[in-house]
């Protein structure tokens, strides 16, 4: 049959063991690129006004005279028993990360949700009154997000609605929390630590962040949802489905949208990857403690170890979304064969 | 007929709104489907057959369909003043309908159980009856309506061995009676091994089979009234027959009214109690099959006779109607055939015919034709 469970996972193994040449890749490429970028970053992380010596000794303990080949294989050996580097600020690479990856984590899946219950829904209204003011009314909407850039929009919304809606537009808590971050997800740290409070509190700075992702990105989602509506209505089964005595609403939700679906998980994997790189300006922004902040700060304090690691980890990240929302195909579809 | 009809189809026109015209896809079409009777509808492609099946139920999209005049009246309800909301309460068990494409007529996402599991739980949910607040929210209260068995659409047992209110008594709304129905519905299709088909996506299907599917599907609502829009058109010929088998009977077991719409004669006069020929977009003929068959009384019906390879056996070679079918934005004036008739007189194109009126002749009881010199009209 080809759709069996294990199929399954064959499949997604098989998919996994791509990361690794991606990986080699992907860190070659932002390794070469960062040296091209800084050619002296003792220099840099010294100051301009550091005797030669120090410098030269820097170069020395950093291994910066060996020739790039050796010294990306030096890195390469280093990245993978679990070494990423150590930020100018003597933090290790690996332990920022595990900070700050949980936060944008949570910031892209609730962003995404938003995107699904909202841009997906609106897409099934504007293919229902294709051609009729409410189409107009939603293309409107997702283009204006689309054609926002990001930043534009990140600042819009923290100057002018966040008073307007009395939400707060810096960081993750309003006070310092009392309980331990355990997870780095915001919302659930004191979910964690039977803290009720400082969860709203957290949703409430969640929200805006969220919701200025979701709004940016949701124009393809609604887009592709509302083609592919409209390829599916005009089929027998959708009539067939209305024949049964079918309220018009799960006829839309459950027989249309179910296959029309299909085409639109494609994108959402795109989606996610954009998402996950729309993270540096918004986070940034709205002083959202996580990875894209994380990557901003290092490409401006010369922090070539964390650069290179938010380079493989948004790859990672792009890879696997992609790969979600393919095994989501599979599961939608049932023609999809595992190979 | 004493009895009332099940659908009584009243001057219904329909027209296509479009950027290049308007298109009259349905003139003023008048007739009606007795109760336990299979009603054949007939014509050449484009000639509205499919506009009247699906205008019918309201599955007509409303841009670009307009209705511009008449009445649906199904079971005393006009359903064109219908709210469109209140449709859906009409559809499933007050009337089914199969589609030309079996292809495309399964959702291809659901297995064939839940697809059929489905159109039960929908007729199972209107069958066991709401809170009396919610009961009279319309003039369709079929949460009301005496089991399909005391209906009087429905005159035999609907599935074979067992009355059927002592099933629907000893049958609660649970997983096992649902699947044990399912396969039921799928039995009365003679589908030969239902337990393997529940499991299986339409995909893995061939077309007669998903036919059956859609059948034992529409079937297990107990329609008072099932149209078959072409249901054998996109088969292969011996599917075509076994499926028409089926048909046939199905009409012996399951006393419902039946619509059935074709472009094949051959077809209608085998399966059909009374037969409307059609003709852009008006029905220009109704009666009995042996008499429509037999005696056309419209030159249109006698011609397209002619030009059928299976009715021609002693008439001699197939002869072609001169002409072609009128576009549907642009119809001659007075009777829409005159330019192809051989009987056109000059009045013929002035005058759009009589209205479909019973023929005062003997031996063409309910006869009813739309030309003006029907008497005329030599088989």
């Amino acid at each position: 049959m080809g759709r069996s469970i294990t199929d399954l996972l064959w499949f997604i193994g098989k998919r996994l063991l791509l990361l690794i040449p991606l990986v080699l890749g992907v860190t070659a490429i932002a390794f070469i690129l960062i040296r091209i970028a800084y050619p002296e970053p003792c220099v840099i992380w010294l100051g301009g006004h550091a005797k030669q010596s120090a410098v030269n000794q820097c170069i020395a303990t950093f291994g910066l005279n060996k020739p790039l080949v050796v010294q990306y294989f030096l890195y390469l050996q280093q990245f993978l028993s679990g070494n990423w580097g150590i930020s100018p600020d003597s933090i290790p690479v690996l332990t920022s990360i595990a900070q700050y990856f949980p936060a944008t984590l949570e910031l892209v899946v609730a962003s995404l949700a938003l995107i699904v219950l909202i841009g997906i829904p609106l897409g099934v209204i504007a293919a229902q009154s294709s051609g009729r003011w409410p189409d107009h009314l939603v293309r409107i909407f997702y283009l204006g997000g689309w054609a926002t850039p990001t930043y534009l929009g990140a600042i819009v919304v923290a100057v002018f609605v966040a008073p307007f809606l009395g939400l707060p537009t810096s960081g993750q808590y309003s006070r310092p929390p009392p309980f331990p971050l355990v997870t780095h997800i915001s919302v659930l740290d004191p979910l964690l630590a039977g803290n009720l409070p400082y969860v709203g509190d957290a949703l409430m700075h969640l929200f805006l962040p969220a919701a200025t992702l979701a709004l940016l990105n949701m124009g393809i989602i609604t887009r592709m949802t509302r083609t592919s509506m409209l390829e599916v209505l005009p089929l027998d089964y959708v009539k067939a489905a209305r024949m049964k005595g079918l309220a018009e609403f799960v006829v839309m939700y459950k027989h249309a949208l179910r296959t029309a679906l299909i085409s639109t998980t494609t994108v959402l994997g795109i989606t996610i990857a954009g998402l996950l790189s729309g993270t540096v300006v918004v986070e940034e922004i709205f002083s959202w403690e996580g990875l894209g902040q994380f990557a901003y700060d290092s490409i401006t304090s010369s922090n070539i170890p964390g650069t290179v690691a938010c380079v493989v980890i948004f790859t990672i990240g792009a890879v696997v979304a992609n790969l979600l929302a393919d095994v989501l195909y599979g599961v939608l579809d049932p023609k999809v064969e595992w190979r | 007929m004493t009895e009332d009809p099940v659908l009584r189809v009243e001057d219904l026109s329909v027209d296509y709104v479009a950027a290049a015209g308007t298109f009259h896809a349905l003139s003023n079409v008048t007739f009606e489907i007795p109760p336990g009777r299979v009603v054949g509808i007939v014509g050449e492609t484009g000639c509205g057959k499919s506009t009247l099946a699906h205008a019918i139920p309201g599955l007509l999209p409303t841009p670009p369909a307009r209705v511009r005049s008449g009445k649906v009246v199904f079971q005393g309800i006009d359903l064109t003043a219908l709210p469109r909301w209140k449709l859906p309460t009409v559809r499933g068990t007050g009337i089914g309908m199969v589609f030309q494409e079996p292809l495309n007529s399964l959702n291809p996402a659901y297995r064939v159980f839940d697809q059929v599991a489905e159109a039960i739980r929908v007729r199972r949910f209107r069958e066991r009856g709401v809170p009396a607040a919610r009961a009279d929210r319309g003039p369709f209260d079929y949460s009301r309506r005496a089991p399909p068995s005391a209906s009087s659409t429905i005159g035999r047992p609907f599935l074979p061995g067992g009355a059927v209110e002592e099933r629907l008594k000893a049958r609660p709304m649970t997983p096992a009676s649902l699947k044990e129905e399912v396969l039921e519905a799928l039995t009365l299709v003679r589908i030969n091994d239902p337990e393997t088909i529940l499991r299986l996506y339409p995909h893995e299907l061939s077309g007669g089979m998903r036919q059956r599917v859609m059948i034992a599907q529409a079937l297990s609502e107990r329609p008072a009234l099932l149209i078959a829009d072409e249901p054998t058109s996109a088969l292969d010929v011996t599917i075509q027959a076994q499926v028409l088998t089926l048909m046939k009977e199905l009409i012996d077991e399951v006393r419902t009214s039946i619509l059935f719409i074709s472009h094949d004669l051959g077809i209608i006069a085998e399966m059909a109690d009374d037969v409307g020929v059609m003709y852009a977009g008006r029905l220009i003929e109704f009666g009995p099959v042996a008499s429509i068959f037999g005696r056309p009384r419209h030159p249109y019906t006698r011609a397209l006779l002619r030009a059928s390879p299976d009715r021609s056996k002693s008439e001699g070679p197939l002869q072609s109607i001169p002409g072609s079918v009128p576009s549907l934005a642009r119809l001659p004036a007075g009777c829409a055939f005159h330019p192809r008739c051989t009987l056109a007189r000059p009045n013929c194109s002035v005058d759009p015919g009589p209205p479909l009126a019973p023929l005062e002749l003997p031996g063409a009881e309910g006869h009813r034709s739309a030309c003006w010199y029907a008497r005329e009209v030599d088989a």
